[in-house]
């Protein structure tokens, strides 16, 4: 099962958590820093780097932790109960952490009481609305023990000074009143940012959910048309036997008349044919995710290709060249359907390349990808509509003016079967002077270099 | 010389017929089969010297069945087999490098279809010499 995309989002985030305290933890020396050495303030600075360095150390645990916990799920994603529980740890931790760095900064004086705030907005953000209100009430209670133990005397107080003029730790009214004017904050700031991400959250579902229909539905569209193109293919398939029977004359001969319009029948039979084949083919590859995983080499299956569409070039006057460049062309794929695609590829530049062009196939390697490309002297296509060139049924005009007979899905088919292999495809063209494909296939591992 | 027989199984009659008329005319007696059990049942009564299956009848595998249970009956095993299929895409098998696998697929040739009338009398023709 593919993991859901607000788990997948929370795995990202509990690893951008880890990225927000290496942020922190240069914050924390550089103030610390600046607090002791340039405004003199008295602050028990040891203690502050040991908690820094102790923050870091965590930082690293916990990131070799999700690391690992990543790792051992790869395939179906991290359960979403594992990466809370971490994010949960987390987020405890650092309001632990952070209130003992008050502890030895000034506790309740520490004007940077207010930074409890970025851990609520980190905990809507990350957790559902109660477990936000939960980290509110542990961060308000750690304060409200921290500054109680210091009022009482239990545990020792750093002073400020001269950053805090007059020690206020151990009056009542403004130790309870900060207490309670923080922890209010807290809740407020759980309460608004928490109803802004379940807005978000919800409206994300939203979309989610939505694209999922709209990818079933394609799916059941697809799917007729299999059905359909399959049973027209069985009709045709009758049909062209019948007329194939009669037209070569396997039943007696026929007169000159009846001979050219049946054979007129035949032809039309065949584009017929040609544009189910390629319709079928299409969506059957648009339906399964399943590419043969056979190694071959390009270079031969580009050569299958070129000896297959020599005979058509020859009889139209047209000089069909190949070059390959280069050491290894091994990749894993489809063969079949990559040599039947180069071959039509081929086919078409001589379709629409005039008698006496020439139409030049190339294969290139570079560290990663393996470059085929066929070149032709054609019509070209006219800048406008080269963009949709790849589109299904689309035919250029001058294309559909010059040859009647054409699906508009063979760089349909081509696009879909360099892109279930990982590769790419693109066209280039001058109207009047020639148009060139070119397509990248990913080679194996060993031919990588 | 004695003319030569072959079956055709095929569900589709036109199918059958085009083909029947195709190979009358040169010279082969033909009978045709449109079902898995009509198709066993003649090939027992008529032996013929080759058989020409359809893949895809009244369940989308009833020619491999077929095909698998001729070359089981020692009566009927040496008779060559030639499968016609326009399922090739429907199965994703890559029949042609399967054909001739005993195990797999106990035939020993496979066509397309449609198939070119040339194309077909070639391949009956190399069949039926072996």
């Amino acid at each position: 099962m593919e993991p859901l995309p607000q788990d997948v989002r929370l795995v990202k985030r509990a690893f951008w958590l880890i990225r927000l305290r290496w942020v922190a933890i240069a914050g924390l020396c550089v103030t610390t820093f600046i607090a002791d050495r340039i405004f003199s303030i008295g602050l028990p600075v040891m203690p502050i780097y040991i908690i820094a360095g102790c923050l870091a150390l965590y930082n690293i645990i916990v990131l070799l932790l999700l690391r690992r916990s990543k790792k051992n799920h790869f395939k179906h994603g991290m359960p979403r109960l594992t990466v809370k529980k971490i994010i949960h740890f987390q987020m405890s931790a650092d309001l632990l952490i952070l209130t003992v760095l008050f502890h030895f900064s000034g506790g309740v004086e520490n004007p940077f009481i207010v930074y409890y705030v970025f851990h609520m907005i980190i905990a809507s953000i990350l957790l559902s609305e109660w477990e936000s209100y939960l980290q509110a009430t542990f961060a308000s209670s750690l304060l409200l023990l921290l500054a109680l133990l210091e009022y009482r005397g239990i545990i020792e107080h750093h002073c400020l000074k001269p950053f805090v003029v007059f020690e206020q730790y151990n009056h009542a009214l403004f130790v309870f009143g900060t207490v309670t004017v923080v922890a209010s904050a807290l809740y407020l700031v759980v309460f608004m940012a928490s109803s802004i991400s379940t807005r978000l959250r919800n409206q994300e579902q939203g979309y989610w959910e939505a694209n999922q229909l709209l990818a079933q539905k394609d799916r059941i569209k697809d799917e007729y048309v299999e059905r359909v193109t399959h049973d027209i293919k069985g009709h045709l398939a009758a049909i062209k036997s019948s007329l194939d029977v009669v037209a070569r004359g396997f039943a007696g001969s026929l007169k000159p008349q009846q001979q050219e319009f049946v054979d007129r029948a035949v032809d039309r039979t065949g584009v017929l044919a040609t544009f189910v084949r390629q319709l079928l083919k299409l969506t059957q590859m648009r339906l399964s995710n399943r590419v043969e995983n056979e190694e071959f080499s390009v270079d031969e299956v580009m050569k299958n290709a070129v000896e297959a569409a020599k005979v058509r070039a020859e009889d139209k006057g047209i000089r069909l060249e190949s070059e390959i460049e280069g050491y290894s062309f091994k990749v894993v794929g489809d063969r079949l359907s990559v040599e039947e695609m180069i071959t039509n590829l081929i086919y078409n530049a001589v379709k629409y390349t005039p008698a006496g062009g020439q139409v030049k196939v190339r294969a290139l390697e570079n560290s990663e990808h393996i470059i085929v490309s066929v070149k032709d002297t054609g019509i070209g296509i006219p800048s406008d509509e080269l963009p949709r060139i790849f589109e299904e049924f689309y035919r250029a005009s001058n294309a559909r003016a010059c040859e009647k007979d054409g699906t508009g899905l063979g760089l349909s088919i081509a696009k879909q079967i360099i892109e279930s292999h990982g590769g790419q495809i693109r066209a280039e063209s001058q109207l009047g002077e020639g148009t060139k494909v070119e397509f990248t296939l990913v080679k194996t591992c060993e031919g990588k270099n | 010389m004695t003319k030569q027989t072959i079956l055709i199984v095929d569900d589709d009659e036109d199918i059958c017929l085009a083909i029947k008329a195709l190979l009358e005319s040169k010279d082969y007696v033909v009978e045709t089969a449109s079902t898995k059990e009509e198709g066993l049942e003649r090939l027992v009564g008529v032996k013929p010297d080759l058989a020409i299956l359809d893949v895809m009848m009244a369940s989308w595998q009833d020619g491999f069945e077929l095909s698998r249970q001729i070359k089981k009956d020692p009566e009927l095993k040496d008779i060559p087999i030639l499968m016609l299929t326009g399922v090739k895409n429907k199965t994703g098998f890559e029949f042609k490098s399967a054909a001739g696998d005993e195990e797999w697929l106990p035939v020993e040739s496979f066509l397309d279809k449609p198939v070119e009338p040339e194309v077909l009398l070639a391949e009956v023709e190399k069949l039926l010499q072996k």
